[in-house]
């Protein structure tokens, strides 16, 4: 480490202020921060220091995210060497799922942190570690099959308007990931219809596709899987959605080191089951009869519940409000999913929606206990 | 009963006045600082959105339209009097704002004073005059169908506005760029919210 420390302390000169590569310094402290703790201190206001930094909580949901990831993988190899009805190893699958997902991280953390380093150094703000998380939940929310221009253009769009003309990392008002998701599904809904997943080119598998369970019940046709299956997460789907199990395994994560709110989990899951259970009693259709915890296993519900309801930042703040706003989302959801036939996935639709009335949300509980601290104050009385 | 509920609840999602059709853009972006001022405005466009709709689906209806006198004898059946919509229609419009503003006014000055001009521009607002086109465009079988048309886009109007003034009161302190402060990133908002509002688009009711 001390080389690397020596060359560190030897070209810092070169990036502050006054120095060659002034306007790079922003760039440089990243990479000076990533690797070594560096020796400032703060000169104004107070802090409060605590281990858990943003760099630890992104960190931790990284974490979080790597069951699914792996399973992703393997899942896109699976589908792909099902599909095409050859039998195949694990270490082939596994394999075959790694090239096809690994150019789509690539491509989202490339593109994504380009613009993070040049906002940086253009608005003279530290660079923040809140796109390794984003970077790393847009692979995982699109198929397999999707260009990867697209993926750059989403995750562009997602950090510039979605994030930085807000002011950054913390400022944002809808998840980011969520937005290139839902750029991608309204700017390309050929491609990324949510219907179809594909693996593989197009030449290798003419025609070959396999529907996810949430199409196969808006179409109405087609192989319904297991619930085991589905459970599992041997079915197609979006890279890491599928796998519930795997899923399971990130929230236990990020239920321990506090990063998720269980609160948010518990309510999103109520709220679909409530739904499910509503639509169950009116039952007009065959997708309103299928059983309520159906819909926690199928699609990105599971991943949303854990990974997209739960942001930090755009979900809402407060205790009472992220009762209600999970509720909401877990209902809408359903609602979405049954309802509409234009969208045969509702989650990422419900929680952009649920976001963007989250602060309201947020406001109004803050509101209604400043009205009860008042009239608590109101009944003691004034001392003598 | 249900067809009216249906009209109700497609009014405030998936015809939303702000996120489907853009209309009352001025006052939605000029009034929304805050939480208390916007459900004011909101309250106020509801209010006026319930009452215009109906009166102007009465006078479409039985003076205004191709034949709607004929009511009066079989001699009026070809009278057609339709090019005096738009006027009679903005009309209508402008005498609620009136009374709407008198009512503020009097219920609650410090709201009245932070609307300010806004309030009677409601006249002008281009919601209100929409509410009254859908109506006559959509051909709405009675009364009872307007009535719930012009509050469900009147309640879709007061969610929008109320839900970007609590956006806007949060992202106050957020380092948002220089030139885009203030109404370039409150279109933005506006344009993200729309995003979320396009989860109802294509529920068929």
């Amino acid at each position: 480490m001390k080389p690397l420390q020596n060359l560190v302390e030897k070209v810092k000169p070169h990036f502050e202020k006054g120095g060659r590569f002034e306007k790079f310094y922003r760039s440089f402290e990243a990479f000076e921060t990533f690797l070594f703790v560096p020796g400032n201190v703060t000169t104004r206001g107070s802090h409060i220091r605590d281990a858990m930094d943003m760099k630890r909580t992104m960190v931790h949901v990284i974490i979080a995210l790597v069951p699914v990831l792996l399973f992703g993988m393997w899942n896109v190899g699976y589908q792909h060497f099902k599909a095409i009805g050859v039998e195949a190893e694990f270490i082939d699958q596994f394999v075959y799922g790694l090239i096809k997902v690994l150019p789509i991280v690539i491509v989202s953390y490339a593109a994504g942190l380009a613009i993070e380093f040049i906002f940086a150094s253009i608005r003279d703000h530290e660079v923040n570690e809140g796109f390794l998380v984003s970077g790393m939940l847009i692979p995982l929310i699109i198929p397999a099959s999707t260009p990867l221009w697209m993926v750059a253009v989403a995750t562009i769009f997602a950090v510039i308007i979605g994030k930085e003309v807000f002011g950054g990392t913390g400022m944002n008002i809808l998840n980011p990931a969520l937005l290139a998701r839902a750029f991608l599904f309204f700017a390309y809904p050929s491609y990324l219809s949510g219907e179809v997943w594909i693996a593989g080119t197009a030449e290798q598998l003419d025609g070959v596709s396999g529907a996810t369970p949430l199409a196969v019940l808006a179409i109405g046709e087609g192989d319904m899987p297991s619930a085991m299956e589905m459970f599992l997460g041997t079915i197609p789907g979006s890279i890491g959605e599928t796998s519930t199990v795997a899923i399971l395994l990130g929230a236990i994560v990020l239920v321990v080191t506090g990063v998720g709110s269980l609160r948010i989990m518990l309510s999103v899951v109520a709220g679909g089951l409530l739904m499910g259970g509503i639509l169950n009693l009116v039952a007009v259709n065959e997708f309103m009869e299928i059983p309520p915890y159906y819909h926690l296993i199928m699609g990105g519900f599971a991943f949303g519940t854990v990974y997209m309801a739960t942001d930090p930042v755009s979900a809402s703040q407060t205790g009472v409000g992220k009762y209600i706003y999970g509720l909401l989302i877990g209902v809408l959801t359903v609602l979405i999913r049954v309802v509409n036939p234009a969208y045969p996935e509702g989650m990422m639709l419900a929680i952009l929606f649920m976001n963007v009335f989250a602060p309201l949300i947020d406001h109004y509980v803050v509101q209604s206990h400043i009205k009860k601290r008042m009239q608590r104050m109101e009944k003691i009385p004034a001392k003598a | 009963m249900e067809e009216l509920l249906n009209i109700f609840v497609k009014s405030i999602f998936i015809d939303n006045m702000i996120f489907a059709y853009f209309l009352g853009m001025c006052s939605y972006l000029a009034v929304s600082r805050t939480v208390n001022t916007s459900v004011g405005l909101g309250f106020a466009v509801i209010f006026v959105l319930g009452f215009t709709v109906p009166i102007n689906f009465l006078l479409e209806n039985y003076i205004l339209g191709r034949g709607a006198l004929s009511w009066l004898g079989p001699q009026f059946a070809a009278v057609d009097l339709s090019f005096l919509t738009f006027i009679m229609f903005i009309a209508i419009i402008a005498a609620m704002v009136q009374l709407v503003e008198m009512i503020i006014e009097k219920l609650s000055p410090t709201l009245y004073s932070s609307l300010g001009i806004f309030l009677p521009l409601i006249a002008v607002n281009c919601a209100i005059l929409g509410g009254s086109l859908f109506m006559q465009e959509r051909n709405y079988a009675n009364i009872s169908e307007a009535i719930s048309f012009g509050l469900g886009s009147g309640v879709g109007w007061f969610l929008a506005i109320v839900g970007i003034a609590a956006i806007r009161e949060k992202i106050r302190y957020s380092n948002v760029p220089a030139p885009l402060r203030g109404l370039g990133i409150t279109f933005i908002i506006t344009g993200l919210m729309g995003i979320a509002f396009m989860s109802f688009m294509g529920i068929e009711l």
